[in-house]
């Protein structure tokens, strides 16, 4: 049966060549904005490197502190993050670090901006980061407050040139000279929480990492032994976070919290509005806009398409043929129809990839096609091909059988 | 003539809604896009306001770690003098964090009399800001020295806020604010702060005193043509010399305006090709369905040439037909569009409003008189004996 429906299928796509061109222009075009888009927020938040540990981590990155008549909200301090995080039992290993921020260095005359960030040992041993030669400073280094750092692959293209190995030289950033005890794979400035271009021990922070003010440049990350553990760890710290006294009088109330990697990717800073939901919407709008248009005329299309056969029907309908029949064959041949235009927008989107890809709009952020973008697309194309078949085989099945055969 | 052509549309009014339907998104869409980018031109008209080239940034973390207020008074003289002694040094300015393209922005409210206006931007400058980024004047007077010693604080604000408060009075001598009432002593003219596309805002100046180094992070430096790398790698030793305890980031107001308007052409350009793609995708749409329609009715138009119609009355009944059509979806979608700026949506001039809605009827017409053009002439070719035969 479905044999026959696929063979009917080709036939009808053959015969009009001009409609078969519009239907499957629109269908792979909207399919490879999707998919771009797809692949884009699976490479911003799916993409697992350096955190591999994902699934057993939690990431703080934001205090709100907020009263009658005032509210603060971002980052916190050392000193906060080492007396709530410290003391909990639940995690394995907790590693405190600075977001990044930016300098200059001048290498014969040539300025390079760095960004730079400070980190603990246990940061090494959370986080998976690919090393391309050297290794990582350890706690005795942090405690010592030695002056080495690790340096990511783009710095040592563009402060050594193609030096084979720098373990051991010095870079300097910030008028400071650091010793290099590692190098590292790229990490993209979207991967926020994590990126920099040279990572230094804490200890030797210009920062004043001691002051008691609860709001600073740091965030931690806290992996649990197992997976099981990650809701008790969850809990452990929001009641660790409720149990500290108030920074002042201003405020009444104090919100942070231990979230996955995407809840924390996208939070907002107020406890108020929930930074996935603002993201979901936002995304599931655009995909229906960018759905809509094509969808009415795709409809648009296919009822003109029945009309013409018109004769085929009212022959099928007087020898006996079901409505249901008509409309499941309907439906089935704009599957068919779907799912050629999502094979040319796969062909399509994997240009559009690596047009952008080499366009180099954000720095190592390298888009690619994979099983979760394929997936999403095979989904947009079932719900398209639906869509779109639904309204005129009801149409198509309502189709009266002396008119249908009389207007040939 | 017109009566016919709507009994006509009238009679397969379940196919012409799914085409009034489409006409009507693809208008929502295209007045979606129209107003950005009208709000965006209409900005970009506007001259910047300040004179950019040529201006560094110094950004740093609290460099003195103490709080005696002389101390710390005594540490930034000596700093703007080491500063400005270097020969390509034109003059300098300490400053909020929020300078003209940075994404930090500082909002307050302003009161005058009973109107109160918020999302105000205000900047903490010295009197040496309107030399660094060559602010203009437009009514009224910079700060001067007097102004330290005055009985009521000076601020200075821009023309957008003071045309909102005052319209055409003048506002020079005026007090504003809402407890510690301030003096208006000049109005400058309005800067582009959040880049070329973005509108200026309000915005009000007000002079730092002493006791608010502390928190400042930002110095402005303006340079003279001249200086270069190697210029900057000594302001920097200069600087990192000065600033012990400081991290110290130099960057270029020039790099700063390019990476503001990178933010904003970036999502404009990518919406622009999709929307060019649906459109494209919307006018194959068309014109496949009234070039269909035109063969289905073959019979009508055979008949319609033997009994002496012209060929291009034809292909005119035809044309107009789609655009009723047209009429029909952009009566609705207008209706959907005017509520915008009656509604006062998203806090844009209304004028940007009315601009995109005419452009987005002008488009839709002029898109669904060209899909129409080619079915048209095509009817318009039809021989009478050929079609009237097939019947």
């Amino acid at each position: 049966m479905l044999k026959n429906y696929f063979k009917i299928a080709i036939a009808v796509l053959k015969r009009r060549k001009f409609f078969t061109f519009i239907s499957l222009f629109g269908i792979s075009f909207t399919l490879t904005i999707l998919m771009v888009l797809t692949a884009f927020i699976d490479k911003v938040v799916g993409d697992d490197y350096p955190d591999r540990k994902r699934d057993r981590c939690l990431y703080i990155n934001n205090l709100e502190e907020k009263g009658k008549s005032a509210m603060n909200s971002g980052g916190l301090s050392f000193y906060f993050l080492n007396k709530c995080v410290a003391s909990l039992k639940t995690p394995a290993k907790v590693t405190i670090f600075s977001g990044f921020k930016g300098t200059n260095t001048y290498v014969n005359n040539k300025k390079i901006a760095i960004n730079f960030k400070y980190t603990d040992a246990n940061y090494w041993d959370i986080l998976d980061y690919e090393f391309l030669e050297g290794k990582p400073f350890g706690k005795q280094e942090v405690d010592n407050g030695d002056r080495v750092t690790v340096i990511s692959e783009d710095i040592k293209k563009a402060y050594f040139g193609d030096l084979p190995s720098v373990v051991g030289k010095y870079i300097e950033a910030d008028n400071v000279q650091y010793r290099i005890s590692g190098v590292v794979k790229n990490v993209p400035i979207t991967t926020y929480m994590l990126y920099s271009d040279i990572y230094l021990p804490y200890t030797i922070s210009k920062i004043d990492y001691k002051s008691s003010a609860y709001r600073g440049d740091f965030l931690a990350i806290l992996l649990a032994a197992s997976k099981d553990d990650v809701g008790k760890m969850r809990d452990e710290y929001e009641q660790t976070v409720q149990r500290v006294p108030m920074e002042s009088k201003d405020y009444d109330k104090m919100y942070s919290h231990a979230d996955s990697y995407i809840k924390s990717y996208v939070r907002s800073g107020n406890e108020d509005k929930s930074g996935l939901t603002y993201a979901l919407t936002a995304i599931g709008i655009f995909a229906l806009l960018v759905m809509l248009l094509p969808t009415i005329n795709l409809v648009n299309i296919n009822v003109t398409r029945i009309m013409e056969r018109s004769s085929e029907i009212g022959v099928r309908k007087a020898f006996g043929a079901s409505s249901k029949t008509l409309v499941y064959q309907f439906i089935v041949e704009n599957l068919i129809l779907t799912l050629l235009g999502g094979l040319i927008g796969v062909i399509l989107s994997f240009v559009a990839i690596q047009i952008i890809n080499s366009a180099n709009l954000i720095p190592n952020l390298e888009m690619s096609i994979n099983f979760t973008v394929l997936f999403f697309a095979f989904l947009a194309c079932l719900i398209f091909g639906l869509l779109s078949g639904v309204y005129p085989a009801w149409r198509m099945s309502k189709l009266n059988v002396v008119q249908a055969l009389k207007e040939q | 003539m017109f009566k016919h052509l709507f009994t006509l549309i009238w009679n397969k009014k379940k196919q012409n809604l799914l085409m009034i339907t489409e006409m009507l998104i693809s208008f929502l869409v295209i007045f979606a896009l129209s107003t950005l980018l009208v709000f965006y031109y209409s900005n970009y008209k506007k001259p910047l306001g300040i004179d950019y080239e040529n201006v560094w940034t110094v950004s740093y973390s609290s460099p003195v770690k103490t709080n005696n207020m002389d101390s710390i008074a005594m540490f930034y003289e000596t700093l703007k003098q080491t500063l400005k002694s270097l020969p390509q040094v034109k003059e300098i300015s300490f400053t909020s964090g929020n300078i003209p393209f940075f994404q930090d922005t500082w909002q307050g409210g302003i009161k005058f009399n009973k109107k109160e206006i918020g999302q105000v931007n205000n900047y903490f400058i010295e009197n040496t800001y309107k030399e660094v980024l060559g602010m203009k004047m437009v009514e009224g007077r910079w700060f001067d020295k007097s102004d330290a010693i005055a009985k009521d604080k000076p601020i200075i604000i821009n023309a957008s806020l003071k045309e909102e408060l005052f319209g055409n009075e003048s506002a020079i001598g005026r007090m504003v604010g809402y407890d510690n009432k301030q003096k208006v002593i000049g109005v400058v003219a309005d800067v582009k702060a959040k880049g070329d596309y973005a509108s200026s805002g309000f915005a009000m100046y007000s002079e730092l005193d002493t006791s608010s180094y502390h928190w400042l992070s930002r110095i402005l430096v303006k340079v003279s043509p001249d200086a270069d790398a190697a210029f900057e790698s000594h302001l920097y030793k200069t600087l990192a010399n000065a600033m012990k305890n400081s991290s110290i980031e130099i960057e270029h107001l020039t790099e700063k305006r390019k990476n503001i308007n990178y933010f904003t052409l970036v999502p404009m350009i990518v919406s622009l090709i999709v929307a060019f793609f649906l459109i494209i995708n919307v006018a194959l749409g068309l014109f496949g369905v009234l070039w269909y329609n035109i063969n289905k009715r073959r019979g009508e138009i055979g008949l319609r040439r033997a009994v002496g119609a012209s060929g291009r009355s034809v292909s005119a009944q035809l044309v107009s037909e789609s655009l009723i059509l047209a009429t029909l979806s952009l009566i609705i979608g207008t209706f959907f569009a005017i509520q915008f700026p009656l509604l006062n949506v998203f806090d844009l001039p209304a004028g940007v409003y009315i601009i995109a809605i005419i452009l987005s009827i002008l488009f839709i017409y002029l898109l669904v008189f060209i899909c129409s053009l080619y079915p048209g002439r095509q009817a318009a070719a039809i021989y009478p004996a050929v079609a009237l035969h097939e019947e």
